[in-house]
């Protein structure tokens, strides 16, 4: 994975051995091999079985060696379905936009924005800027840059639902790789709403689009979140995309995954020799992870009816996070083994059958302050049943039944309308087994380490440290890595990330189908609990406060209590 | 002390005291960062951004002249926040009189964001005379922190077989110079660069390698096309196009590095080895008349070097051509490769925001392509050069190729 990804330079290979043309005169010593001929035990057997050999060196590009890229991604096409939409003109776009400024993208490279809006190139291409001049992460507009991308964004009107669309559709990208050499490479996006995800990779299939050419185009599918309701609808949607593309084509996006800190978790985890060692239920006593917003539902009122915090947040960001703090290491820096470790931690992850209710609180906020102003309850927002049980905050202790984690437990919380946005990673290590400094005026606490992941992005590492004088006074103190201190960079926004890798085919940061059918296993059993218990006492907390008191008892019976953060 | 509101990124000097040896500056150093009131005020309230100490490099500039330090220093504090260091800036004045230290010791802070801490950091101003200002390396490794990467930025010309730098180069991780503004050609002083490298294995950072990058990845893009992929082992030819402010050209009137850099990442990437070194390259005599009538000097035909691939040689060319840009300014990078009967040939030009490529096949124009990227200044260069850790290979295999090209 880290071998293309921008700006992380990966290890530098020697210039490959220079193989003879077949124009050249033969030399007597040594014979020539092949162009492709199999070199190790591993190729000859392969090329037995009539398995490829791996590409020889001769083909790459050796130039690209310690440049930002170390393989810049292939000619292509970018279909955009619901380029229209908010998701495609805050972010999708505006990544799209700052690769092609920072020359990260092809220059065979079409955006072909599929909506329903009856709009012409110009059209869109004028509300692609005014979007750009509201959400773009560096401002001003670099005009030149813009001038120059815009000309790569061809908008394709098409209604989802029609045959006749998709049929156009597939003949205008074959005219595009014969006018703009883009060699038949589509990735598709799916912007859209979430019931169109089936509908459109059925007309994609149905109009072959999701074909790879035995000449090297392939086709990609990028999907974002959330994938299904349950784990029902999550199996008949991985049971629809699986009809028409194969699970290496498909990348289900989770944006927190490309977030800088959450890339730097592995790093942390992996490229360290002095935290692994402690990773473990012997020195850690329990974790915190917490996804906290300020906000509310921001007019999305029917969209969190139907959705809540579980389904929004829990479910994906959450559990992903759970999974990179448990995760075994992978053998290697590759995406399916990445993934199978992953998988893992959410297979031992104990499910919550009756008995153990009280390990998860529900809540929804009811009216009150967030920094200095006066805002609604859910019930009082629009498009919001004033009867609503629909949950705006979710805590919850899991288990992780394995070998390294047993007996740890992972409380996890989200909310909307908390005091402050924050999300974090606490690692509560185990108190000294012996406390030689009884005697001081306070206890030292057990050491933590915190990651966070926004805003704010660092790690901090409390320990005890003698007060300076001539008592014997302990005192906790901290030392804090921020990113904005000792790396004042500019930071490439989460979705270059991840488009970047899914325009180059590394599917590390990307959910596979089996994380995110046992992602829904763990959840699905809160969602039927509550739907077969009586109507919850909501709203039981304040906007502006940490949560409803339950969720502080829950913590508080088993001698632990939420961080403050 | 300012205690003043700082605007956001902004470096604001919060601490300025003075020395006269080492072991006062290093109480100041201290004393900095003890001191209560190192804070800023909000609106006549004090404390609500405490400053934070961050290092993460120490960071030495060798300054042989005043104005060398002044800007040294200020392209440092412009990367406070990017790269917090403990910064030392040693001048050397009047070797022959009595020895004496004067030291600055200033902390410069910036706020990152609204709602952070200040981050700070020490940038020590030291001027040396007499014999001490001989011993480079006793004045700068008592004062660096401990356990952090040692970089040493030395602007203009480092006498790198001398004692002094040696010594302090044994303590340092990391070299950063210019090879682009050194005297004459600069191919002897980069010959000598690469056995400095070789001999002590402190990594370098040359600003000239550094400000290549957006030559370099505008040539890779041509072969990132699978197309012309094929033509890249097949290079027959390259040419390098340098401005030069001397209307003769004549070889060591200009530093040639950049124009080497370029043959010699090529060749290291492609394999290649030298068969012949650089030579100047013969120069029909001219038939242009001068205003008195004599005959003009005819401009050089520069410098020619023999590549080889193990099968066919490789022509290396570096050409002068009057210009107004700075001399030694790369103006144009030509490639011709030649493939069974079939030929390739790049044509890369650069302006200060922009790099154009054409690519013409067997005579066809067949590709254009305009990247934008701009020449990037003193901050950008210095901030890159520290941020690559260690030996870039790359850097490491130019470097060498381009001793070898020197001969």
């Amino acid at each position: 994975m880290a071998a293309t990804k921008a700006p992380v330079k990966a290890p530098v290979k020697e210039p490959a051995p220079l193989e003879a043309p077949a124009d050249q005169p033969i030399p007597a010593q040594p014979a020539p091999r092949p162009k492709d001929a199999p070199r190790t035990m591993r190729e000859l057997r392969e090329a037995r079985h009539g398995k490829r050999a791996p590409r020889s060196k001769a083909a790459e590009n050796v130039l690209r060696q310690g440049l930002r890229l170390e393989r810049v991604p292939d000619p292509s096409v970018l279909v955009l379905f619901g380029a229209t939409g908010d998701l495609a003109h805050r972010k999708v776009i505006p990544a799209m936009y700052h690769l092609w400024r920072t020359n990260l993208l092809p220059h065979e490279f079409v955006l072909v924005a599929v909506g329903r809006r009856d709009y012409d190139d110009a059209a869109f291409r004028d509300e692609v800027h005014a979007s750009l001049e509201q959400f773009s992460r560096i401002l001003p507009l670099d005009e030149a840059a813009w001038r120059s991308f815009s000309k790569r964004i061809q908008y394709y009107r098409c209604d989802f639902s029609d045959p006749v669309g998709f049929d156009r559709m597939a003949t205008r990208l074959d005219e595009i790789d014969e006018e703009e050499g883009t060699r038949g490479n589509r990735l598709l996006y799916l912007a859209t709403q979430p019931s169109q995800f089936a509908e459109i990779v059925a007309q994609v299939g149905r109009v072959g689009l999701d074909h790879e050419r035995h000449d090297g185009g392939w086709r990609r599918v990028v999907i974002e979140k959330p994938f299904g309701h349950d784990l029902d609808s999550a199996k008949r949607l991985n049971r629809e995309v699986g009809k028409v593309f194969r699970e290496s084509q498909v990348y289900r996006i989770d944006h927190y995954l490309g977030k800088e800190t959450v890339r730097n978790l592995l790093v942390f985890r992996f490229g360290n020799g002095i935290f692994e060692p402690l990773w473990n239920r012997r020195y850690v006593d329990h974790v915190q992870i917490t996804v906290a917003e300020s906000i509310g539902i921001e007019n999305r009122g029917a969209f969190y009816e139907e959705t809540g915090a579980v389904r929004d947040v829990l479910q994906n960001h959450l559990l992903q996070l759970v999974s990179l703090v448990a995760m075994e290491p992978p053998a290697t820096f590759e995406a399916n083994a990445l993934r199978d470790e992953k998988v893992k931690v959410l297979r031992a992850i104990g499910t919550h059958p009756e008995g153990r209710a009280h390990e998860v609180v529900r809540g929804q906020y009811g009216p009150g302050w967030v920094a200095a102003t006066q805002v609604p309850g859910y019930r009082q927002e629009a498009d919001v049943d004033p009867q609503s049980e629909t949950e705006t905050y979710v805590a919850a202790k899991l288990t992780i039944d394995d070998w390294r984690w047993s007996g740890v437990p992972f409380y996890v919380r989200t909310g909307k309308r908390l005091p402050k946005r924050s999300t974090e990673i606490a690692i509560q290590f185990r108190s000294v087994p012996h406390h030689l400094f009884r005697d001081t005026s306070a206890d030292p606490d057990a050491n933590l380490l915190a990651m966070r992941i926004q805003p704010d992005e660092g790690i901090m590492l409390r320990f005890g440290a003698k007060v300076p004088g001539l008592g014997l006074d302990v005192r906790s103190v901290t030392m804090d890595f921020t990113y904005g201190s000792a790396f004042n960079v500019d930071s490439p926004d989460a979705y270059e990330t991840l488009i970047l890798d899914a325009l180059q085919g590394d599917a590390s940061l990307f959910t596979r189908a089996d994380e995110v059918e046992e992602a829904w296993g763990i959840v699905d059993p809160f969602i039927d609990a509550w739907a077969a218990a009586g109507p919850p006492d909501f709203p039981n907390y304040d906007a502006g406060t940490w949560g409803p008191e339950a969720a502080d008892e829950m913590l508080a019976r088993e001698g632990h209590k939420w961080r403050r953060i | 002390m300012a205690t003043d509101l700082i605007a956001l990124n902004e470096p604001v000097l919060r601490w300025s005291a003075r020395a006269r040896n080492i072991p006062d500056i290093e109480k100041e150093l201290s004393r900095i960062w003890a001191k209560q009131d190192l804070t800023t005020e909000i609106e006549g309230a004090p404390g609500r951004h405490v400053a934070a100490r961050t290092s993460v490099m120490n960071l030495v500039v060798i300054a042989r002249r005043p104005e060398i330090a002044e800007r040294g220093a200020a392209t440092i504090q412009a990367l406070t926040g990017r790269h917090p260091s403990r910064t030392i800036v040693v001048q050397s004045a009047d070797p022959d009189g009595p020895s004496w230290i004067d030291a600055r010791i200033e902390a410069h802070c910036i706020l990152p964001r609204e709602d952070a801490p200040e981050t700070c950091a020490e940038t020590i101003h030291l001027i040396a005379g007499g014999e001490a200002g001989r011993h480079l390396s006793a004045i700068v490794t008592p004062l660096i922190i401990h356990d952090l990467p040692v970089t040493v930025w030395w602007p203009g010309e480092p006498p790198f077989a001398s004692r002094a730098a040696l010594d302090l180069f044994a303590d340092a991780d990391r070299l950063v110079v210019d090879a682009s503004t050194w005297n004459g050609d600069g191919l002897a002083r980069l010959k000598e660069l690469s056995s400095m490298a070789d001999e002590t294995g402190i990594a370098v950072s040359d600003f000239a390698q550094v400000r290549q990058s957006r030559w370099r990845e505008a040539i890779a893009s041509i072969f990132d096309d699978p197309d012309y992929l094929p033509y890249l082992r097949s290079l027959r030819r390259i040419a390098v196009t340098y401005g030069t402010r001397d209307e003769t050209g004549a070889p060591g009137s200009t530093n040639v590095v950049k124009a080497v850099y370029h043959v010699a990442w090529l060749a290291s990437r492609l394999g290649l080895h030298v068969k012949t070194p650089l030579a100047v390259a013969p120069t029909p005599p001219s038939k242009a008349k001068g205003p008195t009538g004599r005959a003009k000097a005819p401009m050089s035909k520069g410098l020619v070097a023999t590549l080889s691939d193990g099968r066919s040689e490789v022509a290396a060319v570096l050409r002068p051509q009057a210009s107004d840009y700075s001399a030694g300014t790369t103006l144009r990078v030509e490639l011709l490769c030649e493939r069974r009967g079939s030929e390739l040939r790049a044509d890369v030009t650069a302006e200060a925001e922009s790099v154009h490529v054409r690519l013409f096949q067997d005579g066809v124009d067949c590709l254009e392509r305009h990247f934008l990227a701009a020449r990037r200044g003193d901050v950008d260069l210095l901030a890159e050069a520290i941020e690559s850790g260690g030996h870039d290979p790359v850097s490491v295999g130019t470097l060498d190729m381009a001793a070898q090209l020197v001969g």
